[in-house]
């Protein structure tokens, strides 16, 4: 009699068991199908945007040449167009970092290099500022002069947090790298200057540039870096390597 | 006889869980939504902290703010709780890390945490509290983990108490 009991007992307890197990894996399944749910909504978002052509990518032929500053020569192996604003302190770190290198490989002939500069700190007015009294420079100066303004401006790029030096102080900056004082403001008080940055403004814009620096080479968005020292480090590199593989060099339009 | 399962009453513990899943989800919602708008300006957020290499930085500036709103969701309505909870503690501390090591290099840049991000001349005086702000909610996420079953829980729905 008791062994009766004991063995409905252990049946009980084995149905238990059994009925345990299988709540479990039930659970189990429920919370894995959840999960495997959950990563693929987190992964939809991103696909759906790599896969509908990547905004990230920079349309280069939306640029002009009156509204960009190039150095060196079209048939150049390698371009490299660099998106930049004058008081975006990433920028300033970059061409103090890449200028002299970037200068040496576009006199060996390895590169041609693009710089478009626009305004994309639009709360600043000193960036629209220093956009102005390049433009006057490049419609009244040699290339030269230009350049030069172009480093100058960013070897003596003012903190985001000010001060910020006045238009008049940036024309004296153009006027010692070899602009015409009178050139320049006169140029100044017409609204070429204004109008300039206003296009070249929208030409980066149009390109899909909305932070700077963007930089492209060969008509890709170039991102293989982590700080800014690596971006110089790894475009020279990228620049100097030799040609062996079949790079087919893209875009047209890079070289305007 | 298992239809008499208890529902246990939840215990002061059980609450605080709630309010600690609705505050850290809530944050997570609200930081994503205003980012997943602007996936560019997300991924310069990202490369802005010059931690991860190019392809890395994109794809997470890529696919956080996606996340940060599936991972608040799963706290407030309480779907995987615990993991949820796990996750965003994981993922506090990888922010306080970021945070303190942009801090520690020098850099001075908007956390990005809701939106905006790159250069921000008050950076410094910014970062204690987004590491305090951080660390708290950590605190709150691995409350989370802790209480193990809340009140209000889709989970509860989904799954039998063993």
């Amino acid at each position: 009699m008791s062994k009766k009991a004991d063995a409905r007992a252990a049946k009980a307890a084995a149905e238990l068991a059994a009925q345990q197990a299988r709540e479990r894996r039930r659970n189990l399944s429920i919370g894995a199908l959840v999960l495997v749910l959950l990563v693929a909504i987190v992964s939809a978002g991103f696909l759906v945007r790599e896969l509908t052509g990547g905004d990230s990518d920079v349309d280069t032929s939306a640029g002009t040449a009156e509204h960009s500053l190039t150095l060196g020569e079209d048939s150049a192996p390698h371009q490299v167009i660099i998106y930049e604003d004058f008081l975006c302190p990433y920028c300033g770190e970059l061409e103090r970092a890449s200028h002299e290198e970037l200068r040496r490989l576009v006199d060996e002939g390895q590169v041609q290099v693009t710089y478009r500069p626009f305004h994309l700190l639009q709360d600043f007015e000193y960036s629209g500022d220093a956009l102005e009294v390049l433009a006057a420079v490049m419609e009244t100066a040699d290339p030269d002069v230009q350049e030069d303004l172009h480093n100058a401006l960013f070897a003596e790029q003012p903190s985001e947090s000010g001060p910020f030096p006045s238009q008049d102080d940036l024309v004296d900056l153009a006027v010692e790298q070899g602009a015409d004082r009178d050139a320049v403001e006169a140029e100044l008080d017409s609204d070429r200057p204004e109008q300039w940055v206003e296009t070249a403004t929208q030409e980066a814009q149009s390109a899909g540039v909305n932070s700077t620096p963007t930089v492209v080479l060969d008509g890709e968005q170039f991102t293989d870096f982590r700080t800014i020292d690596d971006l110089v480090t790894n475009l020279v590199a990228a620049i100097e390597a030799p040609a062996d593989e079949p790079s087919a060099p893209a875009s047209s339009g890079s070289a305007q | 006889m298992l239809a008499a399962v208890s529902r246990e009453q939840p215990g002061a513990a059980g609450w605080l869980g709630v309010a600690a899943r609705l505050v850290t989800g809530g944050v997570w919602i609200w930081a994503g939504a205003m980012k997943v708008t602007d996936p560019d300006a997300s991924v310069a957020a990202v490369r802005a902290y010059q931690l991860l290499p190019g392809d890395v930085a994109e794809v997470v500036g890529q696919v956080l703010p996606m996340a940060e709103i599936v991972l608040g969701l799963m706290l407030v309505l309480g779907l995987l709780t615990r993991l949820a909870g796990v996750l965003s503690a994981l993922l506090f501390a990888a922010f306080i890390v970021g945070i303190a090591s942009a801090w520690a290099r020098g850099l001075t840049i908007d956390c990005g945490c809701f939106g905006g991000g790159g250069y921000d001349p008050d950076a410094v005086d910014k970062y204690p509290w987004e590491i305090a702000r951080d660390a708290a909610l950590l605190l709150l996420s691995l409350l989370v983990a802790w209480v193990r079953r809340t009140p209000l829980t889709v989970d509860r729905l989904l799954f039998r108490p063993v």
